[in-house]
């Protein structure tokens, strides 16, 4: 091995995905002109507003690549890549529709029975349907592996009984993807015998109760499955193969824009207000955040673009979410230096409510959808090491 | 790339494959010059790699040339190519002539000497490759447009040094000298786009470097056993491994993203601002990564790292050296922090948003 090169290859923007840009910033200048949300920094994950993400469904910015017998538009990867982008630079309340857009969509277009689509992505394109992850247990969190929610055969179907912890926004959505164990536990092979279910949260003996986070958002749920029945076809994808599943879906979802990109909204003002008198250190500290958003926006855009050849650049994605989410954390750090950051959130100035709302809402930013930990041991992997 | 471009970067790794291993390197530094080397980049033509095919060059693009001198860093190349070609295509540029030695462009990223009654009178402290026997290359400032002179090597006062990594550096004095060749005002050229060019082939090389890093660092802990296991299994040594490749990607990145902006360019020479924020974004993340990447890799290799005789300091003092030239982090952040704070007073960004520049 005489060197390592990672490769990240240009998107092709064309005209439409310029045009595209323009139509989404316009749209949230305007709503934002008129009151209808206030930008909040991590709104991927804080802003939760049911309404808005319908108003976004109905300009068709939901579930963009999908076919469009499905409500979606075929438009290309990069054509979503703008709008999520521009949508969290805007500080805009997004949470209710972003899980169902980048991942559930996704997976019950790949996975789901024929009517699961023709009756659920529509909805979901629409901003009226979203889905919630149901993933880590309370023994259960970065060895996924070890789930305790099982799924047993009964006529017609399955019955699940397990509890799902930290499902963010679980109390707005129609429905979650569930990993239960199906076949017996193997030491040897703990991959193997999951499954993925589309389980509707109005089910009988399903009951979501919200937990309150440290930033004092109520977003994280606990949700209790209690011998829920569901029907056959609730099954995504085959039978046993829910942790392959789950590992491809995780390319789509680590490398996008809002691995680096929660707390921009912060940055953005603070350099707002600090343009005028900007000189010297100040400027070297901004300068050199800057550089590294803009390096690894070319990162991101990279794994999209490898992404959209069909590759399956792992690696590159567990990359993006590392480098990026550490930035979006060390921003607020070192803004800390010109803006100290002391009181809670509804006291002060739009900046300093952005700045306290970001450092009580970073430490998640390195823990959800896999540690950084995590991340490294799959780079590691990757390059041969395990 | 073209095609072309390709297969004169599989020559390009062949030739350094074959005549630039690990030893060949730290003999050129304490003993032997590199003779066979000099003799095959020279044969190979690549010193003449962007200087079109009609002024007998090989016409390559702008991306070729800059993935070649990433190449050639990734194997600490220790002979004057990159200066050369960077030199040669100033010199192509300017419509002066060649020649067929070793050439340097004799420019720091300071200021420019200044030409005046047709004598050049200023100092460049740190000008690379500057080596016995070169065409020396110094862009020279006359009234704020750019000029170009050549001068021979032995015509002139120089002080030869050394960078950390035994590289030339010399410090040229000229008092009122008389160049053997002067260039009449080059069209698009600026003392600011002298910098960028030459700060993104200096990024290109330590993004060149930081893969060599990653490949020896991974080759070195998957071999070195200690506590009866390879280092490489140790969650500790993973973790630095997965660091040290983040910092190479997003050099990676970087460099590829202006390299990009460049060789669109119409005039990459310009230091306008559609080329400054890439450029500068590339030598900021590049030159703040190599303290990461260099303590990392050293820390996972143990002493061995730290001896002469294993290759990993050739890149270490490499990336040290490389980052400082042309305008280190700080320089460059500087720039795109007090750019941007401008760019938003002045209302050049649509909304007055900084994402509005930051994404173009």
């Amino acid at each position: 091995m005489d060197s390592i090169r990672f490769n990240f290859p240009a998107p092709v923007i064309d005209e439409s995905v310029d045009r595209l840009r323009k139509d989404v910033r316009s749209f949230l200048q305007e709503e934002i002109r008129n009151g209808t949300f206030r930008p909040g920094t991590d709104c991927w994950c804080a802003g939760i507003d049911p309404e808005f993400s319908r108003k976004l469904g109905q300009n068709g910015w939901i579930g963009v690549t999908w076919p469009k017998q499905y409500g979606g538009r075929e438009l290309s990867a990069l054509h979503r890549y703008v709008i999520t982008e521009e949508l969290l630079v805007a500080g805009a309340p997004v949470h209710a529709h972003w899980i169902a857009d980048r991942q559930s969509g996704p997976l019950i277009l790949a996975r789901g029975s024929e009517e699961m689509k023709q009756t659920i992505l529509p909805r979901i394109a629409a901003g009226e349907c979203f889905v919630a992850l149901g993933l880590s247990e309370p023994e259960s969190g970065s060895d996924l592996a070890s789930v305790r929610t099982r799924a047993h055969r009964v006529e017609g179907g399955w019955e699940i009984t397990g509890t799902k912890l930290w499902s963010s926004g679980a109390q707005s959505c129609q429905y979650m993807t569930v990993l239960a164990r199906t076949g017996e536990r193997n030491e040897k092979k703990r991959h193997e015998g999951l499954t993925q279910f589309l389980v509707p949260l109005d089910s009988p003996g399903v009951t979501v109760r919200g937990i309150r986070d440290m930033s004092g958002v109520e977003h994280f749920n606990e949700s209790h499955f209690e011998q829920v029945f569901v029907a056959d076809d609730a099954v995504l994808g085959a039978v046993g193969e829910g942790w392959k599943q789950i590992t491809s879906e995780l390319a789509l979802e680590r490398s996008g824009p809002e691995r680096f990109l929660s707390t921009f909204v912060a940055l953005e003002k603070a350099i707002q207000q600090g343009a005028a008198s900007m000189e010297g250190h100040q400027a070297r500290v901004i300068g050199s955040i800057l550089a590294r958003i803009r390096a690894l926006r070319a990162m991101s855009l990279g794994v999209a673009a490898l992404l959209g050849q069909g590759q399956s650049p792992d690696v590159e994605a567990a990359l993006v979410k590392d480098l990026g989410t550490r930035l979006e954390q060390d921003i607020i750090e070192r803004l800390r230096e010109f803006w100290p950051i002391q009181l809670k959130q509804s006291f002060g100035d739009e900046l300093q409510y952005l700045l306290s709302d970001s450092l009580l809402r970073q430490p998640s930013f390195t823990l959800r959808g896999g540690t950084n930990e995590v991340l490294k041991g799959i780079v590691a992997r990757g390059m041969g090491l395990r | 790339m073209e095609q072309t471009d390709q297969l004169i970067l599989d020559t390009a790794y062949r030739l350094f494959s074959d005549h630039c291993g690990a030893e060949v390197v730290n003999q050129a530094e304490i003993g032997e010059p590199p003779k066979t080397l000099c003799d095959a980049v020279m044969a190979a033509g690549l010193p003449l790699a962007w200087v079109p095919e009609k002024a007998g060059g090989v016409g390559g693009s702008l991306a070729l040339g800059f993935n070649l001198i990433r190449q050639a860093a990734s194997f600490a190349v220790p002979v004057p190519l990159v200066d050369t070609m960077i030199a040669n295509l100033v010199l192509a540029e300017s419509g002066l002539e060649m020649a067929d030695t070793w050439a340097a462009l004799v420019f720091d990223g300071g200021q420019l000497p200044v030409v005046d009654n047709g004598t050049v009178t200023g100092v460049v402290n740190n000008a690379p490759g500057v080596v016995s026997g070169s065409l020396l290359v110094v862009p020279v400032s006359d009234r704020g447009l750019v000029r170009v002179a050549t001068f021979a090597f032995d015509n002139l006062a120089i002080e030869e040094c050394e960078s950390l990594a035994g590289e030339s550096r010399a410090r040229v004095t000229l008092e009122g000298a008389s160049p053997v060749q002067l260039s009449p005002v080059v069209d698009g050229m600026t003392e600011d786009g002298l910098r960028q060019f030459c700060a993104l082939a200096r990024a290109s090389q330590i993004a060149g470097a930081f893969e060599k890093i990653t490949a020896l660092t991974v080759g070195y802990v998957k071999e070195r056993q200690q506590f009866g296991r390879p280092l490489g299994k140790f969650q500790a040594i993973q973790h630095k491994v997965a660091d040290i490749a983040g910092e190479s990607a997003l050099a990676n990145a970087a460099i590829e993203q202006a390299i990009r902006m460049l060789s669109e360019h119409p005039e990459p020479f310009s230091g306008d601002n559609v080329a400054f924020l890439p450029v500068a974004t590339a030598k900021v993340v590049t030159s703040e990564g190599a303290a990461t990447v260099s303590r990392l890799a050293h820390q996972s290799h143990g002493a061995m790292g730290f001896s002469f005789e294993y290759p990993l300091q050739q890149y270490s003092r490499r990336i040290w050296s490389w980052r400082e030239e042309y305008g280190s982090e700080f320089y460059w952040s500087e720039r795109i922090g007090m750019s941007m704070a401008n760019d938003i007073c002045h209302g050049r960004a649509e909304g007055g948003q900084v994402w509005d520049i930051v994404s173009r």
